[in-house]
């Protein structure tokens, strides 16, 4: 295929080539992460899905954002406040309540897919972000825990963040948006110099992809990665 | 790693490439602190074209984090003493 006259979309067959190209490089280069796992979809038992259904995961990353010496600060100056108060030591034996703590420092962890979406014909990174003791994180929190840089460029429309029905597993999960993504993977192709092949194109397609979404979240890609 | 190594306080070449119907800059090219971060040259562009939606991406089809420093950029990506950095503008999409 001449990929000047491509339109920066994707195949069902070629987003799973693609896919495994991917988990491939990020294993062998991206130490900080975890790697990635292909998941075939579920199947239907009155129907055979196409072999090539699936979807690529990366679990349990944790998103929260690393300002910890102004934290720590912080929660000293608050632990003496306390031990100051807590005089009436007697009394509060017999005290079984629990305090549930909306704490801000507390860790936050985002579950990451790369789903194929059949109408766009790309790929689509769906998320959902949690506490350490699973309670799910609404939008406004996570847009929280995202960096500065990030929330500039969602404001910009690049892409932007739409709660949806998770294809596979059935359940509300968050997405960017794919309606920009063809035209600026394409993009990213026209600028080489050199007019690549297709495979080759294939072979970089989501990493090229994952160095623009990733930055929404803050995830960096070791350079060795694309060379 | 770059920033305490003495080559990082060395200047960078930066070329910046239009792409689809993105405006040419008069000046296109400019030397750059190897310590600056990426989002300097995205700053930089942004003033330029007066425009705030802005695709920012180096060859290999790579877009780099903001937080990158321009000397890393440079090692990974640069060829010929510099570092070609291709620019498009946005149709409005979303």
């Amino acid at each position: 295929m001449d990929v000047l006259h491509w339109d920066g979309t994707l195949s069902a067959k070629d987003f799973r080539i693609g896919a495994f190209a991917f988990a491939q490089k990020w294993e062998s280069c991206n130490l900080a992460f975890p790697p990635w796992s292909w998941l075939p979809c579920p199947k239907h038992p009155w129907l055979a899905p196409p072999e090539e259904e699936g979807y690529l995961s990366l679990e349990k990353i944790c998103i929260s954002r690393p300002n910890e010496e102004e934290d720590i600060d912080q929660i000293s100056q608050i632990d003496t406040g306390e031990e100051e108060t807590c005089c009436s030591r007697n009394e509060d034996i017999l005290d079984d309540a629990t305090l549930v703590q909306s704490n801000h420092h507390e860790l936050h962890y985002c579950d990451f897919h790369i789903v194929y979406s059949s109408t766009f014909r790309v790929p689509v990174l769906y998320f959902r972000a949690y506490c350490s003791d699973g309670r799910p994180l609404p939008l406004d929190e996570i847009e929280k825990e995202l960096p500065a840089c990030a929330s500039k460029e969602l404001s910009k429309k690049w892409t932007f963040i739409t709660q949806e029905e998770h294809p596979y597993l059935k359940r509300p999960w968050y997405k960017l948006h794919p309606c920009g993504t063809a035209e600026w993977m394409k993009l990213l192709f026209l600028s080489d110099t050199a007019n690549p092949k297709f495979e080759v194109v294939l072979e970089l397609y989501l990493l090229s992809w994952f160095s623009v979404v990733g930055q929404v979240f803050g995830l960096r890609i070791s350079f060795k990665i694309s060379n | 790693m770059a920033a305490e190594s003495p080559s990082s306080a060395r200047k960078v070449v930066v070329h910046l490439r239009a792409t689809g119907d993105a405006p040419i800059l008069k000046q296109a090219k400019f030397k750059i602190l190897g310590t600056d971060k990426f989002a300097k040259v995205i700053d930089f562009l942004r003033r330029q074209l007066h425009r705030d939606t802005l695709f920012v991406y180096v060859n290999s089809a790579f877009s780099p984090n903001p937080d990158e420093l321009v000397i890393d950029l440079y090692d990974n990506f640069g060829f010929d003493g510099k570092l070609v950095v291709n620019y498009a503008c946005s149709m409005a999409w979303g």
